[in-house]
C-alpha cells in the first residue's frame, strides 16, 4: 500500500493538449474516482500512472518513489481494464495466477492467494471455466481476481462496470466497496458514470478537459459545485440555470432573476453586500425546488416562483415537471407522485433559498469559497 | 539533422527489431533482382559496356513483337473476360439460398487446383487428332452435334493455341474476381435496392444507376490486378502454346532454349515496363470514369 | 455478416438464375470430372483408335496410381516436394510472423511504406523475378540445390504470411497485451504466452498456404533445379514427363498433386478469402 503523488502531469498528443498541469494526491489506501466527460482525459491519466503512457513532463510518485519512467512491468501496479481483457485461452484460474506465474510464485503462495481471493470474490466453482463460458459479472470479478492477488501498491479500475447492465452493477457496486474495504487497497477509479462514482468513492476527481475541476468529497462536491461545469456534471436531471444580479436593499437582499427575486439563507445574504449590481450565474438543482400546497409550510428562505407546466416526464416514483416562468427560461423540478399535474396547469412552487448556488458568468467559479467566505 | 535522423533509427529499430529479417530479406532480393536485371539487359556476352544493343535488337526481331502483340491481345481480351465471369459468379451467389456455402466452395475449386494440373488437362482435353473437345465437336456424342468434319490440331494453330490457354487462364482465376465483387456486392445496402425500386426503376435500370456506380471500386481492383496477372502470365501459354509465345513464355525461350540471358533479362525489363505503363494508364482512366460517374 | 444481404431479383427471373448455376457449377465441376476420370482410366480407353473417347472409362482401373505408389522414383519426388515446401513453411514463418507481429501491433512509422513494398513484391512477375535470381544462384552456388528453391519459394511466400499474419495478430484486442504488461510480463513472455496462441489459427493458416505455395510452385523450381533429376519436385515431374507417359499417368499425378492442395485450400478458405481482400485493399 501506498499513496500516489502526481506533480504537474502534462499530456500532450501533437498540438492538442489532453492533461494540462495536473496535480493530485491520494492517500494510501484512499478509493478514489476520477470522473468526468468522455475525452477529459481520465482514461489517458490512468494509463500514465499504469505506465501505458509515457510522461514527458510532470512527475508521478508512488509511495514517495519516483515512476516516470519505469515499465509497466516494474510498477507494482494492478489495472481492472474495461474490457477486462481476460486471456480468452487460458481458464479463469490460469487468468488468476498469471501475474504470480510470471513473477515466479512458489506453488504454496499462490494456493494460499487462491484460496483468499476465490471465496472473497464468489468465484468458486467457476475455476477451470474459460472467461467465454462465464457470464458479464462473473468476468468482472475474474478481473478483479487477477489484479487483487498480485498485491499491488495501487489498484487501477478503468470504467469496470461499463459493461453490466443496470441491475448488475448495483451489486458490482456494493461487492467492490466491500472488497475494498476487506483489502484496504489504494484504488483510483475511472468512470463517467457519476451515482458509481458518489456511491463508492472517498473522494472524486471531476476531470474537465484535463483539468482537474474540483477534488473533493463526494457529498462536498454535490452540496458545493466549485466551478459551473462541476454543478452541471454531477446531479440528476440536470441542474438549472437562471441569470441573476445580487440585489442588497435593507430588508430585502437576494438574488433578482429571470424567474423572479430569491432569497439566500442569512450567513450568505450578510456575504453579499459588497457585491451590489453584479451579474451572476443562478444554479438552482430542481431537488431545491418543491410544491407545498400551504404557504404557511414554507420556510423564511424560500421564495415562490410561479410557472406554467409543460411537460411532465414519469420517473417511477417521483415525477420530473418542466415548467416555464412567462416567457423565461425553463425549470425543471422534481415532485413526489402524491399530485397529479397536467401540463398547462399554473403553480406555485418554491425555490430553498440555502441550496441556491451563485457563480462569477466570467470566471465559472462559485462566488462562494468552501468555507462560505467569498 | 543527420543526428537526430540517426536518433530516430536507433529508436525505430529498438522498437521494430522483429521486423528487419523479413524486411532485410525482402528488399535483399530485390536488389539483386533489380541489379541483376540491369547489368544482364544492359550488356551483351561480349559487350560488358551498358549498351542498350539487347533492346535494338529486340524491336527489330519478329518474334519479340510477334510476342509483344499476342501478351497486349492476351491481355486485352483476358481481362475483360475474367471480369465477365466473376461478375457472372458473383452474382449468381448474389442470392440467399439453400446450399448457397457449398455451392460458393464449389466456385473456389478452380482456384484450389494447381495451375500446372488445369494446363496439363486442357493438354490432354485439346490433344490431336483423338482428344474430348476433337471428338466432342465432330460429333463423337450425339445428341451434340457434329461442328467439324477433321479435327484441328488446336495446339497447332496460333490462334486455338492462345484461345486455349486464355481459357485455362480464366477458368483458374475467375474465383479471384468473384470474391472481390462478392465483397463490393455485400457492401452495398440492399435497402438501396429496394428504394428504387419502390421509385420505379426496372431490373436493368437498377444494375446499371444503382449497382455498377457503386461497384465500381470492386471493378477498378480487379481490373487492375487482373491487367498484371494477364502480362505476366506463364505456365498456361508455356504447356498449351508451344511455339506461340507471349513475353513470359519468350523470356523462357531466350533464357532456356537459346542459352542467351542478356536478351532474356531485356523481354523481363520491357514486361515489367509494360506492368507499370498499363497500370497507370488503367488507373487513371478509371480515376476519370469514377469522376465522370458521380459527377452525373 | 458477409452473406446475409441479397439482390432482390425478380420471381419470374428466379429461372434463368438457376439456369446460371447448373451452367457455372457444370463449367467448374467439368473439368474436374474429367481429369479424375482421366486418371482411373484403362488404356484401352485412351487410345481408343478413332473411336470417341468414352465419358466413363471402359474398365475403371487404379493401375496408374498403382504404378505411380510401387514406384521408388515416385516416392522419392514426393519426398522431395515435401521437403522443400516443409522448410519453406518453417524459414518464411520465422523470419515473417515476427514481422507480421510489429506490423500487425506497432504503427511503427514507415509502416504504409513496408506494406507497399510487400504488396510490390507480390505483384512482381515471378517470370521476371526468376531470371536474375537464377543468374544469382549460379553465381552463388545455390543453383541446382534444395537451398536455393526453398529460399525462392520464401520469398514468394513472405508476403502471404506476413498478410495473413498481420490480420491475426491485428484480431487480438490490445487490451489483452497491455494487461499482460501490467501483470508484469515483459515483452517476449507476453508474445510467447498471450499472443502467440492467439494467433495460432491465423498463423497455421499461413503456415497451410505456405506449405501449398510450394508444394505446387514451378517456375523457381524448374529453373533452380535445372534438370538435374534427382531434385525435381511433383510439378518438375509432371512436367517432365509430359510428351513420354500416358495421359492417364499424367491424369494420376495431377490428382496427386491436387488432391492435398484442394483439402487443405479448404480447410484455410476463410483465411484465403480474407488474403486476396487484403491484397486488393491498396
Amino acid at each position: 500500500m501506498a499513496d500516489l503523488v502526481l506533480r504537474s502531469i502534462t499530456k500532450k498528443y501533437g498540438n492538442t493538449t489532453v492533461i494540462d498541469k495536473l496535480d493530485l494526491e491520494v492517500k494510501s489506501g484512499e478509493f478514489v474516482t476520477l470522473l468526468g466527460p468522455s475525452g477529459c482525459g481520465k482514461t489517458t491519466l490512468l494509463r500514465m500512472i499504469a505506465g501505458l503512457e509515457t510522461i514527458e513532463n510532470g512527475e508521478l510518485f508512488i509511495g514517495g518513489k519516483n515512476y516516470n519512467n519505469t515499465p509497466p512491468q516494474k510498477r507494482r501496479i494492478a489495472m481492472v481494464f474495461q474490457s477486462y481483457a481476460l486471456f480468452p485461452h487460458m481458464s479463469v484460474m490460469q487468468n488468476i495466477i498469471f501475474g504470480l506465474r510470471i513473477s515466479k510464485a512458489k506453488p504454496d503462495i499462490i494456493k494460499q492467494k487462491l484460496s483468499w481471493v476465490v471465496p472473497l470474490l464468489h468465484l468458486k466453482g467457476l475455476e477451470d471455466r474459460l472467461p467465454r463460458e462465464i457470464s458479464g459479472g462473473q468476468r468482472q470479478r475474474v478481473a478483479l481476481a487477477r489484479a487483487l492477488v498480485l498485491d499491488p501498491d495501487v489498484l487501477l479500475l478503468d470504467e469496470p462496470l461499463s459493461n453490466l447492465d443496470a441491475a448488475l452493477r448495483e451489486t458490482a457496486i456494493e461487492e467492490l466497496k466491500r472488497v475494498h474495504r476487506h483489502v484496504g487497497k489504494t484504488i483510483i477509479y475511472v468512470t463517467h458514470n457519476q451515482v458509481e462514482a458518489m456511491t463508492m468513492s472517498e473522494r472524486i476527481a471531476l476531470l474537465n478537459a484535463g483539468r482537474i475541476e474540483q477534488y473533493d468529497k463526494p457529498k462536498l462536491i454535490y452540496d458545493f459545485p466549485k466551478t459551473v461545469f462541476c454543478a452541471e456534471f454531477i446531479g440528476s436531471p440536470p441542474i438549472n440555470f437562471v441569470n441573476g444580479e445580487i440585489c442588497v436593499e435593507q430588508h430585502y437582499s437576494g438574488v433578482k432573476t429571470e424567474i423572479g427575486f430569491l432569497k439566500l439563507d442569512r450567513e450568505r445574504t450578510e456575504k453579499i453586500h459588497d457585491l451590489a449590481g453584479k451579474k451572476v450565474l443562478v444554479g438552482i438543482r430542481p431537488q431545491s425546488i418543491y410544491f407545498i400546497e400551504h404557504l404557511a409550510q414554507r420556510r423564511h428562505t424560500d421564495t415562490h416562483i410561479a410557472l406554467t407546466v409543460e411537460l411532465v416526464e414519469n420517473l417511477g416514483d417521483r415525477s420530473l415537471v418542466v415548467g416555464r416562468c412567462g416567457d423565461g427560461p425553463i425549470v425543471r423540478f422534481i415532485m413526489t407522485r402524491e399530485e397529479d399535474v397536467l401540463p398547462e396547469r399554473k403553480m406555485t412552487v418554491f425555490v430553498d433559498g440555502r441550496r441556491i448556488h451563485l457563480f462569477d458568468p466570467l470566471t465559472r467559479l462559485n462566488i462562494f469559497r468552501e468555507n462560505g467566505t467569498i | 539533422m543527420i543526428s537526430s535522423f540517426f536518433c530516430n533509427s536507433i529508436e525505430w529499430i529498438k522498437k521494430a527489431w522483429p521486423l528487419i529479417p523479413a524486411a532485410l530479406y525482402l528488399t535483399g532480393f530485390q536488389i539483386i533482382v533489380f541489379v541483376y536485371l540491369c547489368t544482364l539487359s544492359f550488356s551483351d556476352q561480349n559487350i560488358d559496356l551498358p549498351s542498350i544493343h539487347q533492346y535494338t535488337q529486340l524491336f527489330s526481331d519478329n518474334s519479340f513483337r510477334q510476342a509483344l502483340f499476342n501478351t497486349v491481345l492476351f491481355t486485352l481480351i483476358g481481362t475483360p473476360l475474367e471480369l465477365l465471369t466473376g461478375f457472372f459468379l458473383a452474382l449468381l451467389l448474389y442470392q440467399s439460398f439453400f446450399l448457397r456455402g457449398l455451392i460458393r466452395s464449389i466456385f473456389l475449386i478452380p482456384l484450389a487446383i494447381p495451375a500446372l494440373v488445369t494446363a496439363m488437362l486442357l493438354y490432354i482435353l485439346f490433344d490431336y487428332p483423338g482428344g474430348h473437345i476433337n471428338h466432342l465437336l465432330t460429333g463423337g456424342y450425339p445428341p451434340f452435334p457434329a461442328f467439324l468434319s477433321q479435327p484441328v490440331n488446336w495446339r497447332g494453330s496460333a490462334l486455338f493455341a492462345m484461345g486455349i490457354s486464355l481459357l485455362g487462364k480464366v477458368w483458374r482465376d475467375m474465383p479471384i474476381s468473384m470474391l472481390i465483387l462478392l465483397a463490393g456486392l455485400n457492401s452495398i445496402d440492399p435497402e438501396l435496392f429496394d428504394a428504387a425500386k419502390t421509385m420505379g426503376a426496372s431490373f436493368r435500370k437498377r444494375i446499371l444507376n444503382i449497382m455498377l456506380p457503386l461497384m465500381l471500386p470492386s471493378i477498378s481492383t480487379v481490373l487492375l490486378l487482373r491487367t498484371v496477372e494477364m502480362w505476366k502470365e506463364f505456365i498456361f501459354p508455356y504447356i498449351l502454346a508451344g511455339r506461340y509465345r507471349l513475353l513470359g513464355t519468350l523470356i523462357d525461350f531466350y533464357y532456356y532454349s537459346v542459352g542467351n540471358s542478356h536478351k532474356a533479362a531485356a523481354v523481363a525489363m520491357i514486361m515489367v515496363l509494360c506492368i507499370l505503363i498499363s497500370t497507370v494508364m488503367l488507373f487513371k482512366t478509371l480515376e476519370l470514369m469514377q469522376k465522370a460517374i458521380y459527377k452525373r | 455478416m458477409l452473406f446475409s444481404k441479397q439482390l432482390p431479383i425478380a420471381y419470374n427471373k428466379r429461372f434463368l438464375w438457376a439456369v446460371g448455376i447448373i451452367l457455372a457449377v457444370l463449367m467448374v465441376l467439368g473439368p474436374v470430372y474429367l481429369l479424375i476420370k482421366y486418371s482411373i482410366s484403362d488404356i484401352g480407353s485412351i487410345n481408343t483408335g478413332g473411336e470417341p473417347i468414352p465419358l466413363w472409362p471402359y474398365n475403371p482401373t487404379l493401375q496408374s496410381y498403382i504404378y505411380l505408389f510401387t514406384d521408388k522414383h515416385f516416392y522419392q519426388v514426393i519426398f522431395s516436394s515435401f521437403i522443400v515446401a516443409f522448410s519453406t513453411v518453417v524459414f518464411s514463418m520465422v523470419i515473417g510472423v515476427p514481422a507480421a507481429y510489429i506490423l500487425g501491433r506497432y504503427h511503427i512509422p514507415g509502416r504504409k511504406l513496408v506494406l507497399l513494398g510487400i504488396i510490390s513484391v507480390r505483384l512482381f512477375p515471378d517470370i521476371v523475378s526468376v531470371i536474375p535470381i537464377t543468374e544469382f544462384f549460379i553465381n552463388t552456388g545455390l543453383h541446382q540445390t534444395f537451398a536455393g528453391v526453398i529460399l525462392a519459394h520464401s520469398l514468394l511466400a513472405l508476403p502471404y504470411v506476413i498478410f495473413i499474419g498481420i490480420g491475426a495478430f491485428e484480431s487480438i484486442p490490445l487490451d489483452l497485451e497491455q494487461q499482460a504488461w501490467v501483470m508484469g510480463a515483459n515483452r517476449y513472455q507476453t508474445f510467447m504466452k498471450i499472443l502467440m496462441p492467439l494467433a495460432v489459427p491465423g498463423l497455421a493458416a499461413a503456415a497451410i498456404y505456405t506449405f501449398l505455395l510450394s508444394w505446387d510452385e514451378f517456375i523457381f523450381a524448374y529453373y533452380i533445379v535445372f534438370g538435374r533429376q534427382e531434385l525435381f519436385t511433383l510439378t518438375l515431374y509432371l512436367n517432365g514427363i509430359k510428351h513420354a507417359a500416358p495421359q492417364n499417368l499424367l491424369a494420376a499425378i495431377s490428382v496427386c498433386l491436387s488432391v492435398p492442395v484442394v483439402i487443405f485450400s479448404f480447410m484455410v478458405q476463410r483465411y484465403m478469402i480474407a488474403g486476396i481482400s487484403t491484397g486488393s485493399v491498396k
